[in-house]
């Protein structure tokens, strides 16, 4: 199995431009089922092998918060697993936008928001984007953890995937920012299919 | 909804499955629900299920069922944080860990149009049982490793890896930290004299004073031989000493029976505050001062605490 495949920047371009239009059904869909006005910023798209990813990761989540995590595993031709992030300033500025008041608002309440909101945009998201490249995938039920350390990944993300597409972006509310990353972490047989598809998008436009 | 109560999977399947319309009413109810709630279908049949089943949370359910409808994918409703949906108890009476069965729901469309979802409720009691068990397991091995056999204390290995972590988290509220290492002073005489059996009971004695005289977000450590250090956390330094003199004192008064000897023994003490100017964000670095501080109330004749400022 080739473990060396890259997307080229035409590629690279080219599936910024679906992410974006992913991205646009994710809103959409948050404004709608949460009835709030949200916008989300243009994703910041970066493709990583997973020894970039661990540098990434280590670099760009310190220790100065906690993290709420949701891991979720996608099959079909886009198979792999995608991972959520974000603060726990984060995720309780958006359970206020869940409507949640002071008094509710437990670390229950916060794994429940940080599940809803991190199904909504991953399955949006991925939904969306393999139906753009006219394919179909399946959700298995995510898993929230929250980590105080993200000092160590696990190493199954070192070894089992070989390559990691990361969305970053802002969810911006009425009156508050709130930042989330998408992260999918996906394997070689799924990169070459992503490859070929995105090639003949090139291709008809 | 007749077609789908009578179809064969609906009814043999090895899960709960509900049909709801946008309103919460339950259109469909199968076999598995009926045995394992002892509530036949036409008992909920065209109810609402959060009326029905009270402890349900509308607002949630309603937002994850808006959720598929809007989106045309899944949503769920995990184990972690929520254990179930519809509260079944569980009847094993051996090794029962869990009084209601875990569940993990998928919700899923079931005709847009209609606005009708399908709710698919799995029983993952077992799998969360051996889970439970297994983490229980791996947290004693791990607590195993991170422990001196002699004294039950964390050993050097851990506390450098926890404070660490609590120096970030000390940095991140902004509290103060300090450090105390002491050390059993003449510890090699007693040994000498008395024995090594005798010695070790110094140092179980010792570990135990040290545990009775800290908070439990405080952490000591075995460092090696007769040295020990303790993390103090949200402590200032002029608390930290009044902590070590008190230490000092109670240290005082162990007495070691062997035989007809009593034997009394005394320790020294270093104490230093983390500073960001002086440790740049090393806590090795405030260890180090407090292990100065240390040498010092060797050199000044033991059996006291001095302060690295």
């Amino acid at each position: 199995m080739p473990t060396n495949i890259t997307l080229n920047e035409d590629e690279q371009d080219c599936l910024q431009e679906l992410m974006n239009i992913s991205y646009g059904a994710a809103t959409a869909a948050i404004a709608q089922i949460i009835d709030r006005f949200a916008t989300l910023n243009i994703p910041k798209i970066k493709t990583v092998s997973s020894t970039e990813f661990e540098e990434y990761f280590l670099k760009r989540f310190n220790n100065k918060s906690k993290y709420y995590i949701s891991n979720q595993l996608i099959s079909g031709h886009l198979c792999g697993e995608n991972m959520f992030i974000m603060d726990d300033t984060s995720i309780y500025n958006l359970s206020k936008e869940f409507g949640l008041e002071d008094d509710e608002i437990d670390e229950d309440e916060l794994k429940d928001v940080m599940l809803e909101i991190s199904n909504i945009i991953s399955t949006t998201t991925i939904s969306k984007l393999t139906a753009l490249i006219d394919s179909s995938v399946i959700f298995s039920p995510p898993s929230i953890k929250i980590v105080e350390f993200l000092d160590n990944l696990e190493d199954r993300y070192k070894t089992e995937y070989q390559h990691i597409i990361i969305i970053a972006t802002d969810l911006k509310f009425k009156d508050q920012n709130i930042y989330g990353e998408l992260i999918i972490l996906s394997k070689d047989e799924s990169i070459l299919y992503l490859k070929k598809a995105l090639n003949k998008l090139l291709d008809e436009y | 909804m007749d077609l789908i109560n009578n179809n064969i999977i609906f009814n043999t399947i090895n899960n709960g499955i509900i049909i709801l319309d946008e309103n919460l009413n339950i259109l469909a109810w199968n076999k598995w629900l009926e045995i394992n709630t002892n509530l036949k279908s036409e008992d909920v049949i065209n109810q609402n299920i959060c009326k029905k089943f009270e402890y349900i949370n509308e607002r949630k359910l309603k937002r994850k069922i808006k959720t598929v409808l809007v989106t045309n994918t899944s949503a769920f409703y995990t184990i972690d944080p929520h254990e179930y949906l519809i509260n079944i108890k569980v009847n094993t009476i051996i090794d029962k860990i869990f009084e209601s069965m875990q569940q993990s729901i998928t919700i899923v469309p079931y005709d847009i149009e209609k606005k009708y979802v399908c709710l698919y409720i799995y029983d993952n009691t077992k799998l969360c049982e051996t889970n439970y068990k297994l983490e229980k397991l791996n947290d004693e091995l791990k607590d195993l490793s991170n422990r001196d056999p002699m004294t039950h204390l964390y050993n050097r290995r851990y506390f450098s890896e926890i404070s660490d972590k609590i120096l970030s988290l000390s940095m991140r509220n902004g509290t103060d930290l300090s450090i105390i290492i002491l050390d059993i002073d003449k510890f090699k005489n007693i040994n000498d004299t008395y024995g090594h059996g005798v010695g070790d009971k110094v140092i179980i004695s010792l570990a135990n004073n040290l545990e009775k005289n800290i908070r439990e977000s405080d952490v000591v450590a075995r460092f090696g031989g007769e040295e020990f250090v303790i993390l103090l956390n949200n402590t200032n330094l002029e608390n930290s000493v009044l902590i070590a003199e008190k230490i000092r004192k109670k240290i005082e008064d162990i007495e070691i029976i062997d035989g007809d000897n009593i034997l009394k023994f005394t320790a020294s003490f270093g104490v230093a505050k983390y500073e960001d100017t002086l440790d740049s964000e090393k806590i090795e670095h405030t260890l180090k001062r407090a292990d100065n501080a240390l040498y010092i109330a060797k050199e000044n004749g033991r059996n006291q605490v001095m302060v690295d400022l």
